[in-house]
């Protein structure tokens, strides 16, 4: 009998190894990434566990001690209007760029302009705001030029990830539409958009996260007060979690590091309900998807 | 007969009677046609000087090599290559005689009145009974609880209403790929359109799916006039009472299938119903 390919040949030994070195690379890389992750995690929960009180989500804070209610409803405002403002204007720009911007010459700018935003450092944007709105207009530490700025931030990221994901919707469902003589808006909003939905959400919960993690430009825009946030857009400063984690971390005291726990530890559920929330949003709208089936 | 000849306007009322039993009546015999079309892409000519015409009510088998301007022309006739780039179009197209590019005719109404099915079954990612009265709903044909029953009608019609009557509120992906071709029929229907541009409609089945969708076609004439672009040379002959021979973007033979795959008169033709190429 002979042997066509005996395994024992180099070449085919060589394929194994190669196999086997790619296989670890692979598990180094996601070590890499899952590791940090697990730490961060831990420590933050293992730090902040053991001297959580209840009474942090419900008490104002007074400087470094006391509660961080302010904090935590500042939070959620700005993510909040984050979502509005940022979310309807980065998914519009993302839909215009991917369904109606073809061979017209605004594109390029617009392409363009979305690349240098998102290219700024955070703290830039920050200061800018500072001059430009909370000095420049008089509008004080408050909580519209701290929407605008972190809005500004984050556009970007959703106007990009918006517009990957529309270019991702197969022909066939567009033509569908088409050949059945669908209007276009009608075709966008009950083919195209819902079908490009995880990939649009994937990008509104980026937006979020950053939002509710960023510290630099709000240090400028939104101040910081022992007050819960008020109605007023203008004049009033705000606080929010990350102030928190920051400053208390470096008081000397030790009451002062268990509320900078705390704010971690709040930020870390808050983007957990929001991943958990978001994930049920996108599995009930993908319930008749190719992909679910 | 009398009595209604004997009113002042009986010409008018038996021509109405007779419209609403024959819609078709005072139409044109030829539903669609297409006088020297001719049809490029960035200056690259895919289809010259085309005339065809189509009767109402029958059925036409478009065959022709990969590459023969097949397509193009089925594409061109319901608008559906009007956006890609470099379109450049000469001569016309005419539905019910009037030119489907004439700036009186509505885009979406041409559209739903030439309906397509596609090469690969493309349901919408949304459940099989929203699937079928998509295109109703779009068109406000029907609102509320009458899409249920547009759904139901439609589904009977396409033999689909039995298998799926217990999950309509169900994924249309889990059907099988001829129970899919079948739904995008029965969407396509739905909007009461009077011809149906089918792309290679089976060429993505297996055989016993193929034979399910080609009986279908035929109850559909007829009511529809039917364009069935077809690689199966089989299948144009089962189903077509005329062959159109696409070769190189031109119309190399057209007449009676029987015509074209028994006597054909262009040589091009012998040979690619022969199986000699293609």
């Amino acid at each position: 009998m002979v042997e066509i390919a005996p395994s024992g040949l180099p070449s085919t030994r060589w394929r194994h190894v190669r196999a086997r070195l790619f296989h670890l690379l692979m598990l180094g890389a996601l070590a890499l990434v899952v590791g940090p992750a697990l730490w961060l995690v831990g420590g933050v929960v293992a730090r902040a566990l053991p001297g959580w009180r209840w009474s942090v989500l419900t008490t104002l804070s007074q400087g470094t001690s006391g509660g961080l209610a302010n904090a935590v409803v500042g939070t959620l405002v700005l993510m909040a209007g984050v979502l509005v403002l940022a979310g309807t204007t980065g998914v519009l720009t993302g839909i215009y760029l991917s369904e109606f911007a073809e061979g017209s010459r605004g594109v390029h700018v617009v392409r363009v302009a979305i690349d240098v935003l998102a290219g700024f450092p955070s703290i830039v944007l920050g200061y800018v705001g500072y001059v430009a709105l909370c000095v420049g207009l008089g509008w004080g530490f408050s909580l519209l030029p701290a929407l605008m700025i972190l809005s500004f931030m984050v556009v970007p990221y959703i106007a990009k990830s918006t517009e990957s994901s529309l270019h991702q919707v197969p022909t066939a469902y567009r033509e569908g539409a088409e050949a059945l003589g669908m209007p276009g808006g009608h075709a966008l909003r009950r083919v195209v958009v819902r079908s490009a939905l995880p990939g649009i959400v994937t990008g509104l919960l980026i937006a979020l996260s950053i939002a509710g993690g960023e510290t630099a430009p709000l240090l400028y825009t939104a101040g910081v007060t022992n007050n819960l946030p008020t109605w007023s857009l203008l004049h009033h400063p705000i606080a929010y979690l990350t102030y928190y984690v920051w400053t208390d971390w470096n008081q000397p005291s030790n009451a002062a590091h268990v509320v900078s726990y705390d704010a971690s530890l709040i930020l870390l559920v808050l983007v957990l309900v929001m991943l958990v929330v978001a994930r049920v949003i996108v599995a009930r709208t993908q319930r008749h998807s190719e992909s679910s089936a | 007969m009398d009595e209604i000849t004997g009113r002042p306007d009986a010409d008018g009322h038996v021509a109405s009677v007779l419209r609403t039993l024959d819609p078709d009546r005072d139409r044109p015999t030829d539903v669609l046609a297409t006088q020297h079309l001719t049809v490029g892409f960035g200056g690259q000519a895919v289809l010259r000087d085309v005339t065809v015409a189509l009767p109402r009510g029958t059925v036409t088998a478009i065959i022709g090599p990969t590459g023969s301007g097949k397509s193009t022309f089925l594409r061109t006739l319901n608008r559906m290559n009007d956006r890609v780039r470099g379109f450049e179009r000469h001569g016309d197209v005419l539905l019910d005689g009037e030119s489907i590019w004439s700036p009186g005719q509505d885009l979406l109404a041409v559209r739903r009145r030439v309906g397509m099915l596609f090469q690969r079954p493309n349901p919408f990612p949304m459940s099989i009974r929203d699937n079928v009265v998509s295109g109703v709903r779009a068109h406000g044909i029907a609102r509320g609880k009458q899409l249920d029953v547009v759904a139901e009608i439609r589904l009977r019609e396409v033999g689909l209403w039995d298998a799926v009557k217990d999950r309509l509120h169900g994924s249309p992906y889990r059907l099988s790929g001829g129970q899919q071709q079948l739904l995008c029929l029965a969407r396509a229907l739905a909007v009461g359109p009077e011809v149906l541009l089918l792309d290679e409609p089976t060429s993505a089945l297996d055989p016993m799916s193929t034979e399910a969708v080609e009986a279908l076609f035929q109850t559909l004439t007829p009511a529809l006039t039917l364009l069935v672009v077809t690689h199966n040379l089989g299948q144009a002959r089962r189903l077509s009472e005329a062959t159109m021979l696409f070769y190189d973007g031109q119309l190399a033979e057209h007449g009676a299938t029987a015509q074209v795959f028994g006597q054909p008169r262009d040589p091009r033709t012998a040979r690619y119903v022969q199986g000699l190429v293609g």
